[in-house]
């Protein structure tokens, strides 16, 4: 079962210049944090506090897209490509194609992604969700073909770097990132520039559905997975469990993901075939989940002392946990009855930031515990900050996801109650013992709990923030002055 | 730079081509399945939910408009755009109406108690009769004042005593029919700028040949009644404004009426603005735009006697963006027109939502509203500008416009049968018209 896995060491000689990971990794761990701060924002006016702010740029409806979008894309799809430059040529045993290349990519990706996201408060949302950056701004920046220009070198630059490649088998990860790239293009442009080329109604609303479901399933999904594909056995030093397992992962959600879309729309003006086809998809994504779980923990297993060792382990693996909780409840959150339920509540909020938050970000954390001290040749400035950090990220996480799974679900159940009886007279005596803005008012202590939750996150994101710069910027720690001062020992592979 | 392209073809191995193949062969299957298939297969996806919605998009909201900027006049006011061999109008009589008209436009009018009502694409105004001699000789101003004491002395002879019994003497509105000349005119609505004059029933168009598509249909939208909007210029303080005066100044042409000087803007343009509004505020972060085929949701978005028939695609149509939301923070807006029609409750609950409807963390919209420091209107919000218009505009396009009026939902007149559904009486709980 363990054939190709052995290959993945760096060869002594080739000389890496990781100028375009820096490029992309640096500015996204201060968006992560600025991402959350808005977060925390957006979590108490108008949840918790709903007295206080209210202005046109203050407003609830003008800050979200600014938290949705600095997280995406902003935080999460920039650290996914700096990681990306990163192993992609390693795993190649060549170095990057074009580093200026990549120097124009990223001139191209922080500018045109900063002004769309900040444009947002002023009016400039596009109306689609997770499609909300503006088509033009100011009348003359094309931003969203920027970000397709932008994508479109990326792709090239990785797709010919693989082409020049020294090892022959390509590992699970370059598969993932392959596919991810082309998803990526044809997604990105599907749901952002093609959406006025079907009729006005339920044909867009089709479309912009496939574009959010593809966004999370064939973008952040496969480049998380490689992600955690080339950082779960580099960081523990062991060979992956299974080849064969991983490619049927790889091929299933290259099946399976983009007929789901409708499944956003279930119960809604969307055609009952359409719906059926998407929840018999979406349970068929059982498959590619339980392939990659049973790899990365079968991977791990005498390796479990590393857990208590290595922080970016800890980030995998519960990574790997929460993917398993959000692949569960998405198919089963397809199905008709407990759609009825979950849907348009915090139940769908907890799932989404369990899967971009929970998976997807931890596994990018780890990534980059593990490659900013190769890049700067610098050991990690502080371990007990990285400890920290994940306890309370893990513990922050666990209290958002309990407080909003279980408030959508009690407010899911509240309307549900409405329709107990057999008369339509009945559903209207539930409705007046029962109003809309009371089952609002009942969630108040959880959304209470998800503020103080996303403090805690926060918190943990700030000492991460902190490490990282004082690793990047600080002088170098001698091994004598290392060990006189009991600091941990210089924790890089073959440092 | 071919060498380049050479060696890279070259270097590709035959996985990575499969690979990509593959990759695109399972997509395209899925676009092809999922999103092009539905809009042939489906109708309803691209076809109008009734001839009402068609004609109320295509005919009634470009030729309706609405002073969205309100601060230079005491009112909103609602004009339309009459145009010749375009605009069906209707001439009616009714107990305190009356029209007089020339021989010739005599055939336009529909008399009280006459069988169908008469409607006309021919350019025709009603006005209280000018006193001086018309063109043809038609003295309408002598006729008026003969047919106004016919009427009383008529009303009399029914009411003998009335001077005993304290009633008063009725004063009968009597208008004037003529022809104004040109073929385009405006003409002060009658209607409250959220529905328009509709009639499937006994009645006839009086034209020589049909002259649009649309007077070909089952039902029709009409102007009943226009009278010539005119305005004058007034002064409050300082600011210098107008209204509407019979006796003012004509409008000439469209560019008038929606110039800075007066600011309409057509109900077309109002929701198109709504709709951009809606999108750049983030409205529907909160709001969903979607009755589900659920209990609770017809529950919620019905009536205290009706409930709401589940959204269909046919409703979304003339959307350039539609919401179909993925939270629900507040209340679905499907049917908003119905469930919350009134302005002034609006107005509430842009400017304070909390009074409007207690216990929400909507937060307040203020922007849609003009300071107003003299307090020069009766509101006691400031000013709604055409922002507040056209959001609400949209919002009444909500649920109104599935059928015409005459068989709307909220009056039991669904032909759906929702409340058949789900008090279990028609089938066992499926909506038929869900395809």
């Amino acid at each position: 079962m363990n054939n190709t896995a052995k290959a993945i060491v760096e060869p002594a000689k080739v000389e890496y210049d990781d100028r375009a990971v820096k490029q992309m990794i640096y500015p996204s761990i201060v968006f992560l944090v600025i991402g959350m701060l808005v977060g925390v924002y957006i979590s108490l006016n108008p949840f918790v506090f709903p007295d206080h702010i209210s202005s046109e740029y203050m407003n609830f409806g003008r800050v979200r897209p600014v938290h949705v979008l600095n997280i995406t894309l902003l935080w999460l799809l920039s650290a996914d490509i700096g990681l990306v430059y990163y192993f992609v040529p390693r795993l190649c045993g060549v170095p990057l194609w074009s580093s200026r290349l990549a120097t124009v990519t990223s001139w191209i990706w922080w500018p045109t992604l900063i002004l769309g996201t900040f444009s947002m408060q002023f009016g400039t949302n596009y109306g689609w969700e997770y499609a909300e950056l503006p088509m033009l701004m100011l009348k003359f920046i094309p931003i969203k073909l920027l970000v397709v220009v932008a994508w479109l070198l990326f792709m090239v630059n990785i797709f010919m770097t693989i082409s020049k490649r020294k090892y022959e088998k390509m590992y699970v990860a370059i598969w993932y990132t392959m596919g991810a790239l082309v998803w990526t293009a044809f997604t990105f442009t599907v749901g952002n520039l093609a959406l006025e080329t079907v009729p006005g109604g339920i044909s867009r609303v089709n479309m912009n559905f496939f574009y959010v479901h593809n966004l999370v399933g064939l973008i952040f999904t496969p480049l998380g997975l490689a992600i955690a594909y080339y950082f779960i056995p580099r960081t523990s030093n062991t060979p992956l469990y299974s080849h064969k397992l991983s490619m049927i992962g790889f091929w299933s959600i290259a099946f399976f993901y983009s007929w789901i879309g409708a499944h956003h729309i279930m119960h809604g003006p969307m055609s009952q075939w359409l719906q059926t086809t998407s929840v018999i998809f979406s349970i068929w994504l059982f498959i590619p989940v339980w392939t990659v779980i049973t790899n990365f923990f079968a991977t791990m297993k005498n390796n479990w002392k590393q857990y208590t060792q290595s922080v970016p382990v800890r980030f995998l693996m519960v990574g790997t946990l929460y993917y398993l909780v959000t692949c569960m409840q998405g198919p089963l959150m397809a199905l008709r009855n407990v759609n009825e339920i979950t849907s348009k509540t915090d139940w769908v909020i907890g799932h989404s930031h369990i899967a971009l938050y929970g998976t997807f970000t931890f596994f990018a954390l780890a990534g980059i515990y593990y490659v900013v001290p190769v890049i700067v040749k610098k050991p990690l400035w502080s371990q007990a900050l990285a400890d920290w950090h994940f306890s309370l990220n893990f513990l922050g996480s666990m209290m958002m996801f309990i407080a909003l799974s279980t408030g959508g679900y009690l407010q899911g159940l509240a309307w549900a109650s409405w329709s107990n009886g057999n008369s339509y007279v009945e559903f209207l005596h539930n409705f007046s013992q029962l109003s809309f803005v009371q089952t609002n008012e009942n969630l108040y202590w959880w959304w209470v709990a998800r503020s103080v939750s996303g403090v805690i996150i926060l918190a943990g994101n700030l000492l991460f923030l902190l490490n990282m710069i004082n690793t990047i910027i600080l002088k170098p720690v001698s091994e004598e002055e290392r060990k006189s001062k009991k600091m941990i020992p210089d924790a890089r592979v073959g440092a | 730079m071919k060498n380049q392209k050479q060696s890279f073809f070259h270097r590709l191995d035959k996985s990575v081509v499969w690979t990509i193949v593959g990759v695109l062969f399972l997509f395209s299957t899925s676009i092809v399945v999922t999103l092009i298939a539905p809009q042939y297969v489906d109708p309803s996806w691209t076809e109008p939910s009734s001839i009402y919605q068609v004609q109320m998009h295509d005919v009634a909201d470009p030729n309706l408009y609405v002073n969205a900027a309100a601060k230079r006049t005491e009112t909103l006011q609602f004009v339309h755009h009459l145009k010749e061999d375009y605009t069906l109008l209707a001439f009616v009589e009714s107990a305190s109406t009356r029209i007089i008209a020339p021989p010739h436009l005599e055939k336009y009018v529909t008399r009280v108690g006459a069988p169908a009502t008469k409607l006309t694409s021919k350019l025709l105004l009603l006005r209280k009769p000018a006193p001086s001699t018309s063109p043809d000789g038609f003295l309408a101003s002598v006729v008026v004042e003969q047919l106004q004491k016919k009427l009383q002395e008529k009303w009399v002879k029914a009411n003998p005593g009335w001077q005993e019994k304290r009633l008063a003497k009725p004063y009968y509105e009597i208008y004037e029919l003529y022809s104004p000349g040109g073929t385009e005119a405006f003409s002060l609505a009658e209607t409250d700028g959220v529905f328009e004059h509709w009639i499937d029933k006994n009645f006839q168009i009086i034209d020589e040949a049909p002259q649009q598509r649309y007077h070909l249909d089952e039902g029709v939208l009409y102007v009943k009644n226009p009278q010539e909007y005119r305005v004058s210029p007034h002064q409050i303080g300082s600011i210098e404004g107008w209204k509407f005066d019979p006796k003012g100044k004509k409008i000439e042409n469209v560019e008038e009426l929606t110039s800075p000087q007066f600011g309409f803007m057509s109900r077309e343009q109002l929701i198109d603005l709504g709709e951009h509004i809606f999108a750049i505020e983030g409205c529907w972060y909160c709001h969903t735009d979607q009755c589900r085929t659920l209990v609770q949701d017809t529950v919620l978005n019905g009536t205290p006697t009706f409930p709401a028939p589940p959204s269909s695609a046919n409703e979304y149509i003339y959307n350039r963006i539609t919401f179909p939301g993925t939270r629900r923070i507040g209340p679905d807006i499907s049917r908003a027109g119905v469930k919350r029609p009134s302005r002034e409750w609006h107005k509430a609950h842009f400017w304070a939502p909390r009074e409007a409807s207690p216990g929400t963390i909507m937060p307040a919209y203020r922007h849609f509203f003009d300071k107003d420091p003299q307090i020069t209107s009766k509101s006691p919000f400031g000013v709604p500008n055409y922002r507040f218009e056209a959001v609400y505009q949209y919002l009444m396009t909500k649920g109104t416009r599935i059928t015409p009026p005459t068989q709307a939902w909220w009056k039991g007149e669904d032909p759906i049968q929702t409340l058949l559904i789900i008090d279990g009486v028609k089938t066992t709980g499926k909506w038929s018209n869900v395809p």
